[in-house]
């Protein structure tokens, strides 16, 4: 059947005579209409992609050049001024501050969220009692909202908190978690792996339940160990999933925003400030709104830049 | 058949159009706010019924959204002509917001009104630049000292009045898990609200940061976290946080407004208010004033004319003593806050403060939150000994000054 149904196409289209035109008046519309068809089904999402995605970056770039403050929002002349936000954002050492800890806060959220996800998921690869109900519990940080498990951080790591209280057993001593510049960093990064790692643990699971047993079977057979069948056989066959993690990871770590606002608000003293929340309080506190957009556009640049040396790394 | 499809779609076209004459001789008063606690609402909508009842010709509409999106929506909405009528905006956003070129001028509305003549001159200056007024306060709330009166009793001491009294009685009501002081000094506008009562009454101004008042006055708290009366975590607890260290029990003294007193109250802590205690012995405190402003947007005549309406019927005395107290703010107008205060003795220390509260925006102008971000910064990096106060200071002082610089 189907070859005659190609044959019959085929003829149609060189304009052979053949059984297939049973109205000729119409083949008009149906070339048009054989040329539009295709494009009608992508045109939703075109239309949806300019209006929802790209419309608003590059509203915001746009934005990055101009003289945008209270001021001049509302009248909307806002005047174009050329670099000069990017001007003002580059020479203020709080800016570099927060470029700085939001590229350290994404290496350490990413480093211990895919190394405890990958463990996590090479374990739960052996059956045992109970396991998809411990699956199901490991999820929980992900669903969690993040207003919750930040709220709950901030009462953990509060100087009369748990983590205090715990640190007392071991002969730690008090220890200003939130309070303290650097300690605080570690905080919001403690909090950060925990919101994050189901969601690599899950990915690498599934990734590594689609690797083939024989595959397994076969290099047992050979003698090969168990870490020597990890790392010859599953590191390998994940690479695209590893891939997929790491870029995703990525992408949601350097836009964290509402953790850290709520766990300090970026400070104290602006020591825990990343470009997300450096980016409101430069909008909504002072409202700088065409600085803010400077900021947000090389938050845009660091995700793509860090994506593609990823890729880069990978290819190797 | 066509016949009476024409005289139906005409008499449909009639009907709407007269309908729609009908409706446009009511005029809809739309309010944005973001007050959500019960008693606010209640008083809220009871303004709404007597407002309408007197005025069938107008209607009122609230609108809710977040305290963080007020600001954003009132201008987003200016941006495309959409103001609402009325936007019930943060005292010191006040001149900002109008420096945009949104809120409408109510000089001539408000010099009629003998409550404005009244009103005392903190709260004038935050809607005021001096010639033209942008609204008018729903009223006013500021700080002062909450205090347990079980664990000052048990210590032996009186509510503190000056900042020796106050050190002092900090130190002493310090007893594990128990501080002595919390307030709040979070990387928000509240470390500077907080801090500006000490700043101000020892004569300090935020923009002369580097002058001998504003040093002592951020030594001042440093010494109670390095002393260990107050917990450290101060730079990390909102206004929000302060009052649950309070209520269970963990800080025997706090930093906090009139608005929480219901709160408070409903924990069953036995408490008592006491106003900010002065550097000496004899000086008066002076507070920042918070609180909201009704503000007119610009819009068309009719709806101006309106909302004007409806913020004169407010300030009604009698009306006026009423939305206060259900919001447990201090009335901007002196006459009906000292009623207010006579009737409430927890009131009554915000009342006495009133006469000399400053608006926030009295520094800077609609620089002020530029300003603040910078003086907070240099709070938090004092208090968690990143920096010396001298040094704080003057990098803050520094910043403050480009930012003053630009008009």
């Amino acid at each position: 059947m189907q070859t005659v149904t190609q044959i019959g196409d085929a003829r149609d289209r060189s304009g052979l005579a053949g059984p297939v035109n049973f109205r000729p008046q119409k083949k008009r519309v149906r070339r048009w209409q054989r040329w539009f068809t295709p494009y009608s089904f992508v045109l939703p999402i075109v239309l949806f992609t300019l209006l929802f995605l790209a419309y608003p970056v590059i509203y915001s770039v746009a934005l990055s050049f101009r003289d945008a403050t209270i001021d001049t929002f509302v009248g909307g002349d806002m005047p174009f001024n050329g670099l000069a936000n990017y001007q003002q954002s580059l020479s203020n050492p709080s800016f570099w501050r927060a470029l700085l800890n939001t590229v350290l806060f994404t290496f350490f959220s990413i480093l211990f969220q895919f190394t405890i996800g990958f463990l996590l998921a090479l374990f739960f690869q052996n059956e045992f009692p109970l396991k998809n109900a411990l699956i199901a519990l490991l999820l929980v940080p992900w669903l969690a909202p993040i207003l919750t498990a930040a709220n709950t951080f901030k009462g953990l790591f509060n100087e009369v908190g748990p983590i205090n209280q715990i640190g007392h057993l071991f002969g730690l001593p008090n220890l200003p978690w939130l309070a303290d510049p650097q300690l605080a960093f570690i905080a919001i990064i403690i909090a950060n792996i925990w919101i994050g790692f189901p969601f690599n643990f899950i990915l690498l699971y599934a990734g590594m339940r689609a690797v083939p047993l024989e595959i397994y079977e076969a290099a047992k057979l050979d003698g090969a160990a168990y870490w020597k069948q990890v790392s010859h056989i599953t590191i390998p066959m994940l690479k695209p999933v590893t891939v997929a993690v790491l870029m995703l990871g990525t992408i949601y770590t350097v836009k964290v925003f509402d953790l850290v606002w709520i766990m300090t608000g970026g400070g104290p003293g602006n020591s825990t400030h990343l470009l997300s929340t450096y980016a409101y309080q430069t909008g909504f506190s002072v409202f700088n709104f065409g600085q803010a957009a400077a900021i947000a556009t090389v938050m845009v640049l660091l995700i793509v830049s860090l994506n593609l040396l990823q890729l880069a790394l990978q290819r190797k | 058949m066509c016949r009476s499809w024409w005289s139906f779609s005409a008499c449909a076209l009639l009907s709407v159009t007269l309908i729609g004459i009908a409706r446009s001789e009511v005029t809809t008063v739309e309010i944005v706010h973001y007050f959500n606690v019960q008693g606010q609402l209640d008083g809220l909508a009871a303004l709404k019924s007597d407002f309408e009842a007197a005025n069938p010709d107008i209607k009122i509409q609230y609108t809710y959204v977040p305290f963080a999106e007020l600001l954003s929506r009132t201008l987003q909405m200016a941006a495309v002509h959409k103001s609402p009528a009325i936007s019930c905006i943060d005292n010191p956003d006040v001149l900002r917001v109008a420096k945009a070129g949104v809120l409408k001028d109510v000089s001539a509305d408000v010099a009629k009104l003998p409550t404005w003549q009244d009103t005392y001159p903190g709260p004038k200056s935050a809607v005021s630049d001096g010639q033209k007024v942008y609204g008018v306060p729903i009223g006013s709330n500021s700080l002062a000292i909450f205090y347990n009166k079980k664990m000052l009793s048990d210590a032996g001491i009186n509510p503190p009045t000056t900042w020796a009294e106050l050190t002092d009685a900090a130190a002493k009501l310090t007893k594990a898990p128990v501080y002595g002081l919390a307030f709040s000094a979070v990387n928000t506008e509240e470390a500077t609200w907080q801090w500006e009562p000490f700043l101000w009454s020892n004569g300090g101004k935020l923009l002369d940061l580097t002058a001998a008042p504003a040093k002592e006055a951020l030594q001042f708290w440093v010494d109670f976290v390095q002393k260990g009366s107050a917990s450290r975590d101060v730079v990390n607890w909102n206004q929000g946080n302060v009052p649950e260290q309070f209520i269970s029990g963990r800080a025997a003294m706090m930093v906090i407004g009139p608005w929480m007193l219901g709160q408070v109250h409903k924990s069953g802590v036995d408490f008592g208010v006491t106003p900010i205690p002065v550097p000496k012995a004899g000086m008066k405190p002076i507070v920042p004033l918070g609180g909201e402003v009704w503000c007119v947007s610009k819009t068309d005549e009719k709806t101006e004319a309106a909302a004007v309406k409806f913020i004169t019927f407010v300030q009604d005395p009698a009306r006026l003593e009423k939305i206060c107290n259900t919001f447990n703010y201090i009335s901007s107008v002196k006459s009906v806050a000292v009623k207010q205060g006579q009737a409430n003795a927890e009131l009554q220390p915000f009342v006495l403060q009133m006469d000399t509260a400053r608006a926030r925006p009295e520094e800077g102008g609609a620089n002020y939150p530029a300003i603040s971000l910078a003086a907070r910064t240099a709070i938090q990096k004092a208090l968690t000994g990143q920096s010396s106060v001298d040094a704080a200071l003057s990098e803050a002082a520094e910043k403050i000054k480009t930012v003053a610089e630009k008009k």
